[in-house]
């Protein structure tokens, strides 16, 4: 395992599987709650699955569903990169 | 009457198992707006049995105003004295039983805090047996203290074990899970979900080896902007050409009943009645149908399919710089047909933010009902003359201007209001879930389509029916119809004729825009019957000779051009906004405001090109 400096989600490429550390103060309480309860929680595997460009959404997988999240939610969850696909 | 309430995910399959317990064919929002959406219907085979489908949910707990008034409504039905619910199914894709049993175990826990008994069902087995998967739904059962069924809503399979089970009677689970459930801890649940489905869930990733696949194409840069270009392509002939057949149909077959019909009326006023404002006024508005019908048809296709979710994802970049979101790009393009079947596909939009913004493009974009109005004036003031060596007609360029400014005005005017409401209220963020791709039951998609189909012409219809009265009453009285220019209409067309003269407009064309309110192609036909020219609406050049000949300037048809493009002076529009809306404070909104817009800015259009 390959442990690499922490980033945000938004920062992590296609095939990228990343641990969330936690979230950035900016995030309104609320909405992380929702990531939480989706599986974005401290701890957990995240997969980018696809980053289309052009700042579309980027899609990641945590558990056994996928989600889109949009950059700027998706700069709110740090996470630090493990391995490759 | 004993209910059964049916919960769970959005996407998780439970309006198809809806259907499939009453034999209906509905599927409730997960927009709840003011209130919430749900569908009811007796179960098959116990007609005792009130089955309720309640819409999607992430979590009892709230994110938006929206969601509280949807948990605040299932808090209600749990409301009642024990006994009263048979049994709540909470639906659980079986493919992610994870994120399903999040909110499952949230609902488990109200429910026995309630003292209803409460049931999961795992669905989507017929999936799992594709990849030789299962859930070990005993496992699971013994562990939560409460009967899990496995099911597949497609196929039927065990569907009937719901009622059957439900009809013995189920205890209300006793044990607690965990203390902390008392304070709904959201990280109690999750953790609880994910060891719960680790172990008696489905193994393997199959399910990212599909994704991937099928999403690297529709996804990536080139090949995923092409397919998503093709598709609209074909969405948008769909609306545009292939439904006109069925508009045709439908046409002729209320021409056809109208022949029948007004031979057994006698002259008069009832037989003007019947002929102008019921099969003229109302047989209009049930032309459009089939394209209702054919558009529910295709966005149903691509929302069951999966496919709607990756446009959203492709879209989302581009129209977030205007406040809306991807979602909001099959509606718009949908309104260049007509406004209707696009306020009607704003409802896969979750945020009700953007669905609002989505409803101010909409009826900006250019729709058909725009076209024969456009035709006219472009006959009347534009040159058939051509550019760059016959390549480009001015006629045609003229078209596509007017299109264009259309579209612009839209993006421009939702991306002002988006600032202007920036921050005001809650709204969900662009978090969304990627269904799984799957083929579409035929079956499904056509009773959906029907379903909303006849629900637009139940919803929508008599509005349209009371403002065609009115319309028509205007236009008939005191003259019986003898002579539009001397009727109510007429006279509020003369009263209302100095609003118009800023802009070179006479009377007539005040006459003509207040009957193209029962829809927009009307004007045409209007100013036909004020220049006496009959069937206008087939033969434009005639009457584009007598318009010229009136000696109305270039200035005023641009600011006729620039007034059309704008005003949203469509009853059918305004009765579809204020159904979906669920009140009249936006569609009255949006016809005076866009009203006022459109007489400022037609005057500013007229009074440049005069000052040239």
């Amino acid at each position: 395992m390959s442990q690499i400096q922490c980033a945000n989600l938004w920062q992590m490429k296609r095939g990228i599987q990343s641990v969330i550390e936690g979230f950035t103060p900016a995030l309104d309480a609320a909405v992380k709650a929702r990531l939480e309860e989706l599986g974005f929680h401290q701890g957990a595997r995240v997969l980018c699955t696809q980053a289309p460009r052009l700042g579309a959404p980027k899609l990641y997988k945590v558990g056994n569903a996928v989600y889109s999240l949009e950059k700027t939610i998706a700069e709110c969850v740090i996470a630090h990169p493990v391995t490759s696909e | 009457m004993k209910q059964l309430l049916l919960v769970g995910s959005p996407n998780s399959g439970k309006s198809m198992l809806f259907n499939r317990l009453t034999g209906m064919n509905q599927r409730v929002a997960n927009f709840p707006g003011i209130t919430v959406d749900t569908s009811t219907g007796p179960a098959v085979g116990r007609s005792d049995l009130l089955v309720v489908d309640f819409p999607g949910a992430y979590s009892l707990t709230p994110l938006s105003g929206e969601e509280q008034v949807a948990v605040d409504a299932f808090y209600k039905l749990l409301d009642v004295p024990v006994g009263h619910i048979e049994a709540v199914v909470c639906v659980v894709d079986a493919t992610r039983m994870e994120k399903g049993l999040v909110f499952a175990l949230q609902v488990r826990e109200a429910c026995r805090r309630a003292g209803h008994p409460v049931m999961i069902v795992t669905n989507m087995h017929d999936v799992l047996e594709r990849h030789n998967q299962s859930v070990d739904a005993e496992g699971l059962s013994q562990r939560l203290d409460m009967p899990v069924i496995p099911i597949s809503a497609k196929s039927g399979v065990g569907v009937d074990q719901i009622i059957t089970r439900s009809g013995q009677g189920i205890e209300v689970p006793k044990s607690e899970l965990k203390e902390d459930l008392i304070a709904f801890d959201a990280s109690v649940f999750r953790n609880l979900a994910e060891s719960l489905a680790n172990e008696f869930g489905p193994k393997g990733d199959y399910l990212l080896l599909v994704h991937n696949r099928a999403d690297q194409f529709f996804l990536s840069t080139l090949t995923g902007g092409l397919s998503f270009l093709l598709i609209m392509f074909l969405l948008f002939q769909a609306i545009f050409s292939w439904a006109a057949p069925l508009m045709d149909g439908v046409e002729s077959l209320i021409g056809l009943t109208a022949d029948s019909v007004l031979p057994l009326i006698p002259s008069g006023m009832l037989h003007d009645f019947v002929k102008d404002a019921l099969f003229g006024g109302l047989g209009a508005f049930l032309v459009f149908v089939p394209q209702i019908f054919i558009l529910t048809l295709i966005v149903g296709f691509m929302e069951d399919s999966g496919y709607l979710a990756r446009a959203a994802v492709i879209c989302h970049r581009p129209l977030r710089a205007f406040g809306l979101t991807g979602k909001s790009f099959v509606p718009m393009l949908s309104g260049v047909a007509c406004a209707i079947p696009g306020i009607y596909a704003a409802r896969t939009i979750e945020s009700p933010r953007r669905r609002w913004l989505t409803y101010f493009a909409i009826p900006l974009m250019p729709c058909s009902a725009r076209l024969p109005v456009y035709g006219l004036l472009i006959v009347a003031f534009i040159p058939n003359e051509s550019l760059l060596g016959g390549a480009v007609g001015l006629q045609g360029l003229a078209m596509l201007a007017i299109y264009l400014f259309g579209i612009v005005m839209a993006l421009l005017i939702v991306s002002l209001l988006s600032r202007v409401k920036a921050g005001k209220g809650s709204d969900l963020p662009f978090v969304l879930e990627m269904p799984p791709y799957r083929l579409p039951g035929a079956k499904t998609l056509g009773q959906l389509a029907w379903s909303r189909s006849g629900d637009f012409v139940k919803r929508a219809g008599p509005v349209i029916f009371w403002v065609s009265v009115v319309v028509w009453v205007l236009g008939y009285f005191p003259n019986q119809g003898a002579n539009l220019g001397e009727s109510w209409l007429g006279a509020i067309g003369k009263f209302i004729a100095p609003i118009f003269e800023p802009i070179g407009l006479d009377w007539k064309y005040g006459v003509a825009i207040i009957a193209s309110f029962l829809a927009r192609e009307v004007f045409v036909g209007t100013l036909g019957t004020l220049y006496g020219i009959e069937g206008a609406e087939e033969e434009f050049t005639s009457l584009a000779q007598q318009i010229q000949d009136s000696g109305i300037s270039l200035a005023s048809g641009v600011a006729l051009f620039v007034f059309f493009a704008i005003a949203a002076q469509c009853v059918s529009t305004l009765a579809t906004l204020r159904r979906e809306s669920g009140s009249w404070s936006l569609p009255a909104g949006l016809f005076v405001g866009y009203g006022v817009l459109a007489y400022s800015l037609a005057f500013v259009a007229f009074t440049l090109i005069v000052g040239d």
